[in-house]
């Protein structure tokens, strides 16, 4: 009897004392990795959105939040001081799992100015390749909503992986409605 | 002088990977780069030596039926410990190793040596044999990855060694190329070992057989062939 209740306290005390140490650690280190993910994750696909920026999207970034509580984070394109475009992260649902991807919006007339990968599960050389900028380059200012061309769209899906191509077209098309709604909060935000 | 020789036996005499066959999986999957192999390698050092350090200290507390929970769950902590803090500060390295640095809590090096020793010696020693241990893996890891790098890529710690000339050998750096490459090294050093113990008249011990004093098939086997030249 003694030894049980020596082992159930051992245990107790170890996991509980471990818990406490790890999510310590955990919000301490939980803002450099913020950071972190912002510069290589999101950072490569912002930059390959807005190739003209003048202003470093990733630390002009601002946080808006939707009618339903929800919280955008919108990344900026300044030129000569003036917004020209701005992106947002959106998910579609792919083969391996959400397909994650930055989409960039040109103010001025509403339309994409272009989609970048950053979290990709895809299947490698079938659904990764939606990566490529022969799928991807598509997106370049087109009028969303967007819809795949089997479907009476525009855009041409990567063969073989129709899915993952559903996965982006579907992130592109939630993050036209978050942009929608957003716009008035978006350029008060930017262009006093 | 104990924890000398605690040290160094882990360099070449235990090395993990080579002569305990310890720690396979990792070894395989992440050495397509030198690189990767020195950073999995310093992962392993910093879990192993504390991981060590606090079962050493913990081991008149942890009641024997409960001690391989025990270890896991201190195994556990400092691996998520060690994800955060690479997650924060080395994030490229983080995406190199992948699903590799959550794996190092079942990597059998660390509860194999918790249990083999930090269990049973005083902390000093404990963590003599975790650096031991751990700076064998490294070395070993490096090694596998620096032969794969070259051979594969024609490159070292990314530096271009080759012309334009060479054609590297893809297939090293994918996955036959690890166990083509692991496999020759270990061939390498049985019949090292054999060499050295032929001249001093001692019996051969294959590798990973340290436990088995000579019991086994492959050291049957060995033994045949020893007779036989």
């Amino acid at each position: 009897m003694g030894s049980m209740v020596r082992t159930v306290v051992v245990l107790t005390v170890l996991c509980s004392f471990s818990g406490f140490v790890l999510s310590y650690l955990k919000n301490v280190t939980a803002p450099t990795i913020e950071e972190q993910l912002l510069i290589n994750v999101q950072g490569p696909a912002i930059a390959s959105v807005f190739n003209k920026a003048e202003n470093n999207p990733v630390a002009d970034r601002h946080v808006f939040t939707r009618e339903n509580g929800e919280k955008v984070v919108v990344f900026p394109c300044l030129v000569g001081n003036r917004l020209t475009g701005v992106a947002m992260e959106n998910f579609g649902k792919g083969y391996g799992g959400a397909v994650g991807v930055i989409i960039g919006f040109n103010v001025s007339n509403d339309s994409l100015a272009g989609v970048g990968m950053t979290t990709l599960k895809e299947t490698p050389g079938l659904g990764m390749r939606v990566r490529e900028p022969a799928f991807s380059e598509q997106f370049r200012d087109a009028a969303p909503p967007v819809a795949l061309s089997s479907r009476g769209g525009k855009i041409d899906a990567v063969s073989g992986a129709t899915i993952s191509s559903d996965g982006v077209i579907e992130a592109v098309n939630k993050a036209n409605s978050v942009y929608k709604e957003l716009k008035p909060q978006i350029v008060k935000q930017w262009n006093q | 002088m104990a924890v000398i020789k605690e040290f160094t036996k882990g360099l070449w005499q235990e090395m993990p990977p080579f002569r305990l066959l310890l720690g396979l999986c990792p070894t395989l999957a992440v050495t397509t780069s030198a690189e990767n192999g020195l950073g999995m390698g310093a992962a392993v050092i910093f879990v192993l030596t504390l991981s060590n350090m606090l079962v050493s200290a913990l081991r008149k507390y942890i009641p024997k039926t409960v001690r391989i929970a025990c270890f896991i769950v201190i195994a556990a902590s400092l691996v998520v410990a060690l994800e955060l803090l690479m997650q924060a500060y080395v994030y490229s390295l983080y995406e190199q190793l992948g699903i590799f640095v959550p794996l190092i809590v079942v990597n059998c090096i660390i509860l194999g040596r918790a249990e083999a020793f930090a269990a049973k010696h005083n902390v000093p020693d404990s963590i003599a044999d975790a650096l031991g241990i751990g700076l064998g893996y490294t070395i070993a890891l490096t090694f596998l990855g620096s032969l794969r790098e070259i051979l594969g890529n024609g490159t070292w710690f990314g530096m271009q060694l080759f012309g334009d000339s060479f054609e590297p050998f893809k297939i090293m750096v994918q996955a036959p190329g690890a166990f083509i490459c692991l496999g020759l090294i270990l061939g390498g050093m049985n019949w090292l070992a054999r060499w050295q113990n032929r001249r001093k008249g001692s019996e051969f011990v294959s590798i990973g057989c340290q436990v088995c004093g000579g019991a086994c098939a492959a050291c049957a086997a060995a033994r045949k062939n020893d007779k036989e030249s």
